[in-house]
């Protein structure tokens, strides 16, 4: 900054070579008017650095105030900290099950089952027409003495079966599609059941398409409850700043009297907020962590009886980052709209 | 320094706090303001403070027309003007220090600075040995005196003091009357609001006399 006005040469020179090459000047002036010219050369990066040191005692000033009262501001926090953790954990739940809706998207298959009266040779061209769509990436032929096996050994009833004279069951043809998208399928469906020899085309989609609204839903829900929860820390906060403001009404009024602007009197209150938010976000942190202590056992105790190896989520560093960032930028904003608001029923008497 | 041209304050619609108010302060003058209770005095120093803004008429101070300040330029218009309260406005949870160092904290005077000019203006009013001391530690007399130093403390061109010797002792208030006089003589312009009739008779200095808001005298003018 200083750097920036050097161009000014009775500025950049040093005091003393400023008054031998202005006698004149300078000893007609009183003193305090050579300290207003050179002042006015740093004024720039001094307001600046002013403005930094505001900005640094104000947060140990309010952190210094927030610690005098351990007891009351730390349930402050635990409110914020709850009022995050509930959406937070929903957040993470829906997360993992995204996961699994990846793992469901690999099996989700078109079946095609052919007419009883078509034979092998027949199925096979079949097989080699469907294989010809374009939106199909792969296909497995079940003849009918393969799917009567596989029947048989799914419900474990051979003999009841081998009693059949005929073979009930049609040849199937399982396609996995290339595109798993619920309409992209239902259209596959429609273009193979044109096919002749073709008698009926089931698409497994319902259960797969339920999942996806439920979790759809699901993420719905965990934004409204965040946005929710955000609103509920916004008041938390902002109720906490106003008897703060409140209570050092006295010292606004003053400080208004004697030239404070309202950024002056609104910053210790907006570090506040920002403390509260930090605090109950690193909260928050913590309860999500011992919750999860507490839930990983059973969770994969029952995921084992699942034969599935289903973990619960951790938040990870960018996810703490972010919910910290959220509960601090929330403490600021829930500070910044109850000073302000209450600035303006403020006046110096 | 102060132009006050035809200025009327209304409160609520019907009360008339000040009327048909016309005066001129010069740069460097010292100005007693004086009137029964009631008559405007305390009006007529909010308005200069910018506290208010006049219902007719001009206030021009310093070469501002307050009611055109926006109200971002009110704090800065302020810290041109020191103020001595009646009740001196000081803050209770802190130290003397503290107290007269907050316009300097405000203005974000560099700390070494303000310290240095903190204790100067504390030793103007003779309390520098009590700088660590809380205002509530301090008789009646000390504690004006923080406000005085207080309201001197950035060198400001216009020195306000609402009766400010309201509860002191005869003695006492010739003492703080004495040290506007030592402000005035190094070119501050200062006024101040007293009913305290036989002290500012004393002093000879302008003083103007407000009744029920009107400007009724304008004696001694330089």
């Amino acid at each position: 900054m200083k750097r920036a006005v050097t161009p000014r040469p009775t500025g950049a020179a040093p005091k003393g070579k400023r008054q031998v090459a202005k006698p004149a000047r300078t000893s007609s002036k009183p003193p305090t008017e050579r300290r207003g010219a050179r002042s006015q050369q740093t004024r720039f990066s001094s307001r600046v650095r002013a403005w930094g040191r505001h900005h640094r005692a104000m947060a140990l000033d309010s952190l210094y105030r927030l610690v005098r009262h351990p007891v009351g501001n730390l349930l402050t926090m635990l409110a914020i900290a709850i009022a995050l953790v509930l959406p937070a954990a929903l957040w993470l739940t829906l997360d993992s099950a995204k996961l699994l809706d990846a793992e469901l998207d690999e099996s989700a298959t078109l079946t095609v089952y052919l007419e009883t009266t078509v034979d092998a040779a027949q199925s096979a061209r079949i097989e080699e027409a469907v294989m010809a769509d374009v939106g199909v990436e792969t296909t497995r032929l079940i003849s009918a003495e393969q799917g009567m096996a596989e029947f048989q050994q799914s419900l474990g009833i051979e003999d009841t079966l081998a009693g059949l004279e005929d073979n009930p069951l049609p040849a199937s043809i399982v396609i996995y599609p290339q595109n798993v998208e619920p309409a992209a399928m239902a259209q596959l469906a429609q273009r193979l059941e044109a096919f002749s020899g073709v008698d009926e085309v089931r698409v497994d989609l319902a259960w797969v398409a339920r999942l996806r609204h439920l979790a759809d839903l699901g993420r719905r829900v965990a934004l409204a409850l965040g946005v929710l929860f955000g609103c509920g820390v916004l008041l938390v906060v902002g109720n906490t700043i106003r008897l703060a403001v409140e209570s050092r009404r006295r010292e606004i009024e003053v400080v208004m009297l004697i030239g404070a602007t309202h950024a002056f009197v609104r910053r210790p209150f907006l570090y506040s907020g920002a403390w509260y938010g930090v605090g109950g976000g690193l909260l928050a942190l913590g309860l999500l962590g011992l919750g999860n202590h507490w839930l990983s056992m059973p969770v994969a105790a029952l995921a084992g009886s699942y034969g599935a190896s289903f973990v619960l989520p951790h938040l990870d560093v960018t996810g703490s980052t972010i919910l910290l960032s959220c509960s601090t930028l929330l403490g600021w904003l829930g500070a910044w709209l109850a000073v302000t608001r209450h600035l303006s029923s403020i006046r110096p008497r | 320094m102060i132009a006050f041209e035809h200025v009327g304050k209304r409160y609520g619609g019907r009360f008339e706090a000040l009327a048909h108010l016309n005066f001129r302060v010069a740069r460097g003058e010292m100005v007693f303001l004086t009137g029964h209770s009631g008559a405007g005095k305390s009006s007529l120093l909010r308005l200069i403070m910018r506290l208010e803004k006049p219902s007719r008429g001009r206030v021009v101070v310093a070469g501002h027309d307050i009611a055109e300040l926006h109200a971002s330029q009110v704090p800065f218009y302020r810290r041109q003007i020191g103020v001595v309260f009646q009740d001196h406005q000081l803050l209770f949870d802190r130290s003397v220090f503290s107290n007269v160092s907050l316009p300097l904290e405000i203005q974000g005077v560099e700390p070494r600075e303000a310290a240095r000019r903190v204790r100067a203006a504390l030793d103007k009013v003779g309390l520098l040995h009590r700088e660590k001391a809380l205002p509530v530690e301090l008789s009646g007399g000390e504690q004006q005196r923080v406000g005085i130093a207080r309201a001197v403390v950035n060198k400001p061109a216009l020195l306000l003091a609402d009766e400010p010797t309201g509860n002191l002792d005869p003695q006492l208030s010739a003492d703080i009357m004495a040290l506007f006089e030592d402000f005035n003589r190094i070119g501050t312009t200062v006024m101040i609001a007293s009913h305290d009739l036989a002290l500012i008779a004393r002093l000879r200095h302008r003083i103007l006399r407000l009744q029920d808001g009107r400007l009724v005298a304008d004696e001694g003018a330089a």
